[in-house]
């Protein structure tokens, strides 16, 4: 009784801290995409440290609300799954709204490639969330192009983040697969900062299930722009 | 090159939107304000608290409210919206989007009455507020009709409409098919609404389609078939909160408190911020006698219901019994007193329930004397004012009044029960079982059997005045009745349909229209969810000259007879 009662309290505590955190962390990116938006590299001579500060807070955020999911699915109330009917247009559209100006201020050429009519069952919080995580993490790998495709493939959907660059270490496809193969422990979170990233996407894509189906992600290296490929399969 | 994902023509013009952005954090309420400049918005509002929200609402009509969830101390965001919807403060166009820091159980599963437009979980930013914006306005277009149709509770034009949007919207299949559920749910159809949920079924694995399926099986008094699939429900989703709320009832219809109990315990670990929620346990652990969790539930509903427009009086009633249970009464009469300054104004039975409660209290702990004082003045205010509280007041004050050992007002309680539910088999059955326990069975039987009669003699006569085509004699005679048995809902169904048939025959009539709405709606009210009401609405509705659409559905069926009693 004591026991819950503490880690009750716990987790009071952890989500008003968290909400306050993410307050911050929304004006601070806000207001660093708003600088960037009016700036361009000749008019300030700082463009590229906001650039990469930006791409920082993204991270920051990512992160953040990465732990918390997963904190709540070990602690006390779970995530709640949330699917609903959305138009795949209206989700490439909030990736790449989301993802402009940090792609923008990295000279980042961004493609969409998406069926007008596709429409699939999904959280679309969680997965706007986890793709644009994949978009942010392109940028990492990326030379100046990255290729974002939603399209049906049989009975699922697949949804591939593709980029230009030389293609994903082994090291970290090596993650990939052992993100998918189940064994989270695995994940050396304190050399491979990609391995969060992985395990939550990987989560995300398990909680979607549909006919005994589940989702799933995996790593390759080659796709139609030759370097990294991200791959979420949704039932 | 960086927005590539062009959206076909249909551009919302979000300039000249008012907006009202709330949210106790300064910060957030700037950047949501940049964001909604960039925009084009002008005209935005903010507030910094619930309280802020509610009087700028109540002066500004908004088209779009972004309102933050959690609000630090008094309303938070959900209680905002409540009490916006109810205090008519929105347009039917006005969208309203949810923010909060993360998704969390009430936010979403709570089978709140009041949901918003949209959810947005922070941070907020350009891009994914113009996408939901423009999906939740879109979305405004396709329900508006529907949204309409309702709320003039012509439920099955509403339905109708729902068929033909989801043959033009894709996007909106599923909500739309779940509308169409609740629609034929409440007009008495079930098997229309299986169809619907079965047809969302077929597509995905919704928990709210499978727990729509559940509800209708345990309306139907299966509660075994009922209870598994709730059962199942929470397995496949343990945080679908609305499952547990349906499981306990479907324990309690089985007269297992036990289980029910468990199961709101459960849930209110889950969701505890449900005012009737805690409510409902509540009244379980009192059945069960078990005062330390009744009190506690109460005592959590009440903290609860604080700043929510959707707060009873029901919680300080039970807190009361609770005293009386721990031998406090004076506390008790403390917690009356209280409610009676609070919801007096709202709710017109207040002194009698109070009064009640007050007996009830004397008589668990044993006061007899002070148990049959408020037995006398609970008699006295009854003999002061004409009106009835409802079925079950009636019977708790008729149960009541004979313990404490007054006879004449509980007689005339019960013989009211009976004359205005002469067709209840189930609800006489109980009536007959609080005279036996009084002892007076036999004179109790005889007095059932002549209310019946009187009952049905009433309505008889009217139906053979409609029969002979005596239209205008009729409506006159049901008007009788309806004074007679104000609550007889065979009776205000046929007061309804002769009004109808008199206006079909005769032309439409305003005030015969405006008469007829009104003896719909008090029996929705009594008991909502009846075929008979939905039809009755529709060729109400039909029979009204301004739409083009005139009498297109009226025509086609013939009018149907006011049924006759069996009795």
């Amino acid at each position: 009784m004591d026991d819950t009662q503490h880690s009750q309290q716990l987790a009071l505590f952890l989500a008003s801290t968290a909400h306050d955190m993410k307050n911050s962390i929304s004006v601070l990116s806000g207001t660093l995409e708003r600088l960037l938006d009016g700036a361009s590299p000749q008019t300030e001579t700082a463009y590229p440290q906001m650039a990469q500060m930006l791409y920082q807070t993204r991270r920051l955020n990512d992160n953040l609300m990465q732990l918390l999911a997963l904190y709540k699915q070990v602690g006390q109330p779970e995530y709640p799954f949330d699917v609903q009917a959305i138009p795949m247009v209206e989700l490439a559209e909030q990736v790449a709204a989301l993802g402009r100006v940090l792609l923008q201020s990295r000279g980042i050429a961004f493609e969409v490639e998406v069926d007008t009519d596709l429409i699939w069952h999904l959280d679309e919080d969680l997965i706007v969330g986890v793709v644009s995580h994949a978009v942010n993490n392109a940028v990492n790998y990326t030379r100046d192009r990255i290729r974002l495709a939603l399209r049906q493939e049989g009975e699922v959907l697949e949804i591939r983040v593709e980029d230009n660059g030389d293609g994903y270490p082994q090291a970290l496809l090596d993650a990939g697969a052992e993100a998918m193969s189940g064994v989270a422990s695995g994940v050396d979170f304190r050399t491979n900062s990609a391995g969060l990233g992985l395990y939550f996407a990987r989560e995300v894509a398990r909680m979607h299930r549909h006919r005994g189906q589940h989702g799933a992600v995996r790593l390759e290296n080659g796709g139609r722009l030759g370097g990294g490929c991200f791959i979420l399969t949704l039932p | 090159m960086n927005s590539p994902v062009e959206r076909k023509a249909e551009q919302i013009d979000w300039a000249g939107k008012n907006y009202l952005v709330v949210d106790d954090f300064i910060g957030v309420r700037q950047l949501l304000r940049e964001s909604l400049r960039s925009l084009g918005a002008r005209n935005i509002d903010q507030a910094a608290s619930g309280g802020e929200a509610i009087a700028l609402l109540a002066k500004t009509r908004y088209d779009v409210v972004l309102c933050d969830f959690n609000l630090g101390d008094g309303k938070n965001g959900q209680q905002v919206l409540e009490e916006a919807r109810v205090r008519n403060f929105l347009l039917p166009s006005s969208v309203w989007m949810m923010v909060s820091a993360e998704k969390s159980v009430e936010s979403v599963m709570g089978a709140a009455e009041h949901q918003p437009d949209a959810y947005l979980v922070k941070p907020i930013t350009e891009g994914v507020l113009l996408t939901r914006l423009n999906r939740a306005w879109h979305r405004k277009q396709v329900f508006r009709p529907i949204d309409q149709a309702y709320a003039e509770k012509d439920y099955l034009r509403a339905a109708r409409l729902c068929d033909e949007q989801i043959a033009a919207s894709r996007v909106h299949e599923v909500e739309l098919l779940r509308m169409k559920a609740r629609l034929m749910e409440k007009s008495g159809e079930p098997e229309k609404a299986r169809e619907a949920y079965e047809r969302v079924l077929n597509q995905r694995e919704y928990q709210w389609a499978r727990s729509g399926l559940a509800k209708i099986r345990m309306v139907n008094g299966e509660l075994e078939q009922a209870r598994q699939m709730f059962l199942g429900v929470i397995a496949e989703n343990r945080y679908y909160i609305d499952a547990y709320d349906q499981l306990a009832q479907v324990y309690q219809n089985m007269g297992k408190y036990e289980e029910a109990c468990t199961i709101l315990e459960r849930a209110t670990k889950l969701s505890p911020n449900s005012v009737p929620r805690q409510r409902n346990l509540g009244k379980v652990c009192l059945k069960l006698g078990n005062v330390a969790m009744a009190e506690k539930a109460f005592r959590k509903c009440i903290s609860i219901g604080e700043y929510s427009v959707r707060k009873t009086p029901d919680a300080y009633l039970g807190l009361a019994r609770v005293c009386g249970l721990k031998n406090d009464p004076k506390e008790a009469l403390v917690l009356l007193a209280a409610a009676q300054r609070e919801f007096g104004a709202e709710h017109p039975d207040m002194p009698l329930r109070a009064k009640i409660t007050e007996g009830l209290v004397y008589h668990e702990s044993g006061d007899y004397r002070h148990a049959r004082k408020a037995g006398d003045e609970l008699e006295a205010q009854l003999n002061a004012r004409p009106e009835r509280p409802d079925v079950p007041t009636c019977l708790e004050m008729a149960t009541l009044l004979f313990a404490v050992g007054v006879k004449d007002a509980p007689v005339e309680l019960l013989c009211y029960v009976a004359r205005n539910n002469h067709d209840n088999v189930v609800l006489l059955d109980e009536v007959q079982a609080i005279f036996d326990k009084a002892r007076m069975g036999e004179e109790g039987a005889s007095l059932i059997r002549a209310s019946k009669k009187e009952a049905s003699d009433l309505m008889n006569q009217g139906v053979l005045l409609w029969k002979t085509g005596k239209l205008g004699e009729a409506v006159t005679w049901m008007r009788t009745a309806r004074k007679e048995l104000p609550n007889n809902q065979r009776i205000l169904f046929n007061a309804a349909q002769v009004l109808i048939s008199h206006m079909r025959d005769k032309g439409y009539d305003e005030l015969m229209a405006a008469e007829a709405h009104e003896v719909l709606a008090h029996v929705d009210h009594l008991q909502p969810g009846q075929q008979r009401f939905a039809q009755l609405m529709e060729q109400l509705a039909a029979l009204a000259p301004k739409v083009e659409e005139v009498n297109e559905v009226a025509a086609e069926e013939a009018p149907t007879p006011p049924s006759e009693s069996e009795a």
